[in-house]
């Protein structure tokens, strides 16, 4: 297996967008390290192409983010792109997809997938709609986006799934005490229980000791 | 979900007049979103007022507002947010 990166980076609504150019961090890190990286954005975040990058390239660690259910995972347009038939031998998997960590992620590993990092519940993303433009400058979405990144980053660095999934529940934590402080905006305040949201719907499946 | 949770849950479930309380509980935190704040939830991107009529109506998004609202406010009473457990 390559030591590689499939990234998915649909981008047709305010969701999308916002994953899309957080995701890109993350390509930029993993580009550095010298990692092969196939990153699907936009139009390409289609199911042929995802499969075809699957079966020809078998990547190693694979960074989905878009739509997403108990069944499903989505690309551009919300074409579903990943489904309980989807083999994905060996590979590590973080899904920034709401819910897919109830049902899909077991299935991906029953389908070869070493390890699975996702939610089991909606991910919510708070953001200010004056900075929607910009999204990279949105300081609200970064408390958010900034300690799920974390996941695809630590994994990228060698480390394991479960040492990626504690390291990104701690640096949410890290953000939601900031939030709840007296010397925290009115709207991080309010915000804080959509993060305390994700940090316990945030799940790991599979062998933990799994790295790349 | 622990015990004590669980139980809070079943005890929420059984009780209509208990989870009427809750909803306004949850309608009045609700109004009180600012507008220089966004909420992406699920494929969603929705307003204060939209999540309002979410919640009202009870539909799907509407209980995982109440729903998450509600485990917010436990975690708060039981002290779990200081002690992330």
């Amino acid at each position: 297996m390559s030591k590689s990166v499939l990234i998915t980076r649909p981008n047709h609504d305010l969701t999308t967008t916002y994953l899309s150019a957080w995701a890109r961090k993350i390509a930029e890190i993993a580009q550095e390290k010298g990692f092969f990286i196939y990153d699907l954005e936009g139009v390409r975040a289609n199911v042929k192409t995802f499969l075809s990058f699957l079966k020809e390239k078998s990547p190693s660690f694979l960074f989905l983010n878009g739509h997403g259910s108990p069944s499903e995972i989505c690309g551009q347009r919300n074409e579903v792109i990943m489904d309980s038939t989807t083999e994905i031998p060996g590979a590590i998997i973080y899904a920034r997809s709401c819910s897919a960590g109830i049902r899909l992620g077991e299935e991906a590993i029953k389908n070869g997938a070493r390890a699975f990092i996702g939610y089991a519940r909606n991910f919510i993303v708070g953001y200010s709609p004056d900075k929607v433009f910009e999204p990279l400058t949105d300081d609200m979405a970064s408390l958010f986006l900034d300690p799920s990144n974390l996941v695809a980053s630590v994994i990228i660095k060698g480390h394991s799934a479960a040492e990626a999934n504690t390291r990104s529940k701690e640096a949410m934590y890290k953000n939601f005490r900031k939030m709840i402080l007296s010397t925290a905006t009115y709207e991080e305040r309010y915000a804080s229980q959509w993060l305390w949201s994700n940090l316990k719907g945030q799940i790991l499946l599979g062998d933990p000791d799994a790295k790349i | 979900m622990t015990t004590l949770e669980k139980q809070i849950t079943k005890e929420i479930e059984d009780n209509a007049e208990l989870r009427e309380q809750l909803k306004k509980l949850v309608l009045a935190r609700t109004q009180a979103m600012p507008n220089s704040l966004g909420i992406v939830i699920g494929s969603d991107k929705i307003t204060r007022e939209e999540m309002v009529q979410h919640v009202q109506q009870e539909d799907e998004i509407g209980k995982q507002i109440m729903e998450l609202q509600l485990e917010f406010l436990r975690d708060l009473a039981t002290g779990a947010i200081y002690t992330n457990e």
